[in-house]
């Protein structure tokens, strides 16, 4: 993926990005059918392609308040290899605990998506290889990054809905910090807190390059996250090939202002589109599902009131 | 592998012979996976690397394998070429700086003579990373800052970091006192004396209030963190082979004079206690060979429904996985579940039972000194 590195394009000579807001009251709800109807209507090229879904799986989690939650993640597999796909496999490489596994049992995974197999995938100790940072946001001139990211035909950012303590918000952004290898830089990465959070999420963003995004917003987090944040119902899926302006909508769905988070307002001017008037809106309305997240005091500007 | 073979493989009691089975499988799996350049991946096909080389040299030098055999003997090839001409090991063979994997190869190759001169080259530049995060100049800084609200650590206290020039994280500072530890005392460097005093003073301070550790951040925000297997692992088995040492953490300076017995037996009982929630097999078999080494016997009992809080829990056994089950989990989980089937193993060494505690000893029981 990131190997080939496509052009980074200013943002005044792309064509509007579609974002599709779904409601979605519970995750015991119809969510194969849901999804694939979602992801059919962007007409996505994944015939015959490797697709890897990159969940936020950030810790342990019984009930299912912090990490991506598994019945999105298996249906969203489901929907893309009856959309074609010639495989598709999910991975992550947790920041804080490297035991992957143990996150995999406390969300129960496997029984969403019956044994995966190879076909799941420990970013963290991965077989990498070396990018060089086009971007240079940070000081950072390259980074090892796993070679099942680069590999792929097709990279699925799939974060759930949470403010950050670090960064504001986390969303299909900043949930590209999970494929950086903590066999090589640790649990936490802390190399890339050093470099600079919102400058790390643009170089990530910008050699990883994210083909589509899936919000899942059914169950999200407010205040202390992305762990110990407070669960905040927001009752939607979100949907769009550019992130920026899925990340962009996410925020002004959680009452948020997205120009005032500081790596979103710098991914809109390289990376997608920031600007309402930027982003077709599909399915619901923003205002009509709109629910005011709290954040940390130290975050008050993000507040759109 | 067969549910018919997996059954005879993982016989219901853990008795010892099916024990013997199961190391039996997971020491040939191991040895099936060493690479052709004498390293291991951490999947079977891919780049070897130095962790998964280290963990499975301790697992395998824990068992059957000779220092004159010729799998020791690629093994301990593929460190010395591997390491960089400043002493330290990279985490892949691509990366140009070394890394706290460092610490995993002297540790590993301190079991042999020949290696002294690498090890004794890695314990300098060890013993000469200093973190960034608690350099004088930024503690100055720090002096001068209103104080922060959302950490509460003392950067006096240095450790290691996870990559040089940020900051200390309690699993590499576990691991590169597990190497000052392992190491023969004429190969240390001048300060390791100090680094091992700050960096025990570090761990005690990075400890989650309820013990047990997790990555290193004991309170953020005013909230409590919660603590995580293995890391609690990790610093557990380094804290008890310092003291063995006669090193209690005690600096030379007041700020160092911190808890160290009742802060660590607090950690301990937080492990017995989680013992028996552990889901998966590394943290399972990192657990065990921990509480064995502190003369702990770990019960592996079946769930009991009493304990209301984590009533979804059941209890888990290396015999619920195989060694393929292992090793699709990473190489060095199969290398953890080795060693901790190994009852000869001599790291981490399987202290005398000071006592058998089940999985609901509480941390006042541990307080009121059941836990040595």
């Amino acid at each position: 993926m990131s190997q080939r590195n496509r052009e980074l394009i200013p943002s005044f000579s792309r064509p509007p990005s579609r974002v599709m807001i779904r409601k979605v009251a519970r995750y015991e709800e119809d969510l194969l059918a849901l999804i694939y109807e979602s992801l059919r209507e962007f007409e996505l090229p994944v015939k015959d392609k490797t697709i890897l879904l990159k969940p936020n799986l950030v810790g342990l989690d019984p009930q299912g308040v912090m990490n991506t939650h598994p019945a999105v993640i298996a249906a969203t597999r489901e929907s893309f290899l009856k959309l074609g796909a010639s495989r598709v496999l999910i991975g992550d490489g947790p920041a804080m605990d490297r035991d992957t596994q143990a996150i995999l049992e406390s969300v129960r995974l496997k029984e969403f998506t019956g044994n995966l197999g190879k076909d799941f995938c420990d970013l963290n100790i991965d077989d990498v290889a070396r990018v060089q940072l086009e971007t240079r946001a940070t000081r950072l001139k390259e980074l090892f990054l796993p070679k099942t990211v680069l590999g792929v035909d097709f990279l699925v950012s799939m974060p759930k809905l949470k403010t950050h303590h670090w960064a504001g918000v986390t969303l299909s952004l900043k949930n590209m910090f999970g494929i950086v290898p903590g066999s090589c830089y640790g649990w936490p990465k802390n190399v890339l807190h050093w470099a600079g959070i919102d400058r790390s999420i643009l170089d990530i963003n910008a050699a990883s390059r994210p083909d589509f995004a899936i919000v899942d917003g059914i169950l999200g987090m407010e205040g202390n996250g992305p762990i110990q944040g407070t669960p905040k119902a927001a009752g939607v899926l979100l949907f769009g090939s550019d992130p920026v302006a899925v990340d962009a909508t996410a925020c002004r769905v959680m009452g948020l202002l997205p120009e005032k988070v500081n790596y979103l307002a710098r991914a809109g001017t390289m990376l997608g589109h920031l600007e309402v008037s930027k982003i077709q809106q599909l399915g619901e309305s923003i205002a009509s599902v709109q629910t005011q997240f709290a954040v940390l005091p130290e975050f008050s500007r993000l507040l759109a009131s | 592998m067969s549910d018919e073979s997996k059954r005879a493989e993982n016989s219901p009691a853990e008795s010892a012979p099916s024990s013997a089975r199961l190391l039996a499988n997971c020491s040939s799996l191991l040895r099936s996976l060493q690479n052709a350049d004498g390293g291991w991946a951490f999947h079977a096909g891919e780049q070897s690397r130095v962790e998964p080389t280290c963990w499975a040299l301790r697992a395998l030098s824990n068992s059957d394998l000779a220092a004159g055999h010729q799998t020791f003997r690629k093994t301990i090839d593929f460190l010395h070429a591997s390491q960089l001409a400043d002493g330290s090991w990279p985490a892949a063979a691509q990366v140009n700086a070394g890394s706290w994997v460092t610490s995993l190869a002297c540790s590993a190759l301190s079991i042999n003579r020949q290696s002294a001169k690498n090890v004794q080259a890695g314990l300098k530049w060890i013993c000469e990373d200093f973190p960034r995060d608690s350099s004088p100049f930024r503690r100055f800084v720090q002096r001068l800052r209103p104080k922060s609200e959302t950490v509460s650590q003392n950067d006096s206290y240095r450790g290691w970091g996870w990559t040089p020039r940020t900051a200390s994280w309690v699993e590499p500072t576990a691991f590169a006192l597990m190497a000052l530890q392992a190491a023969d005392p004429e190969l240390l460097p001048k300060n390791a004396a100090q680094r091992r005093k700050l960096a025990i003073a570090l761990l005690y301070d990075r400890m989650c209030p309820g013990g047990g550790w997790n990555c290193g951040n004991p309170r953020v925000y005013g909230v409590d963190g919660d603590p995580l297997v293995l890391p609690t692992c990790w610093a557990l088995l380094a804290l008890h082979g310092h003291e063995a040492q006669g090193d209690e953490g005690h600096g030379d300076d007041a700020q160092n004079d911190v808890p160290v017995k009742p802060g660590r037996a607090l950690s301990l009982a937080w492990l017995q206690k989680e013992f028996a929630k552990i889901q998966s097999p590394g943290s399972l078999a990192a657990a065990r060979m921990t509480l064995e080494n502190y003369g702990v016997l770990p019960h592996e009992v079946p769930y009991e429904a009493h304990d209301e809080v984590h009533a979804a829990s059941a209890t888990r056994r290396l015999h619920d996985w195989t060694a393929h089950e292992f090793a699709e989990q990473g190489t060095h989980v199969l290398a953890w579940a080795s060693m901790a089937l190994n009852p000869s193993r001599r790291w981490p060494a399987i202290s005398a039972p000071a006592t058998t505690i089940t999985s609901t000893a509480s941390a006042a029981e541990s307080r009121q000194g059941a836990l040595p």
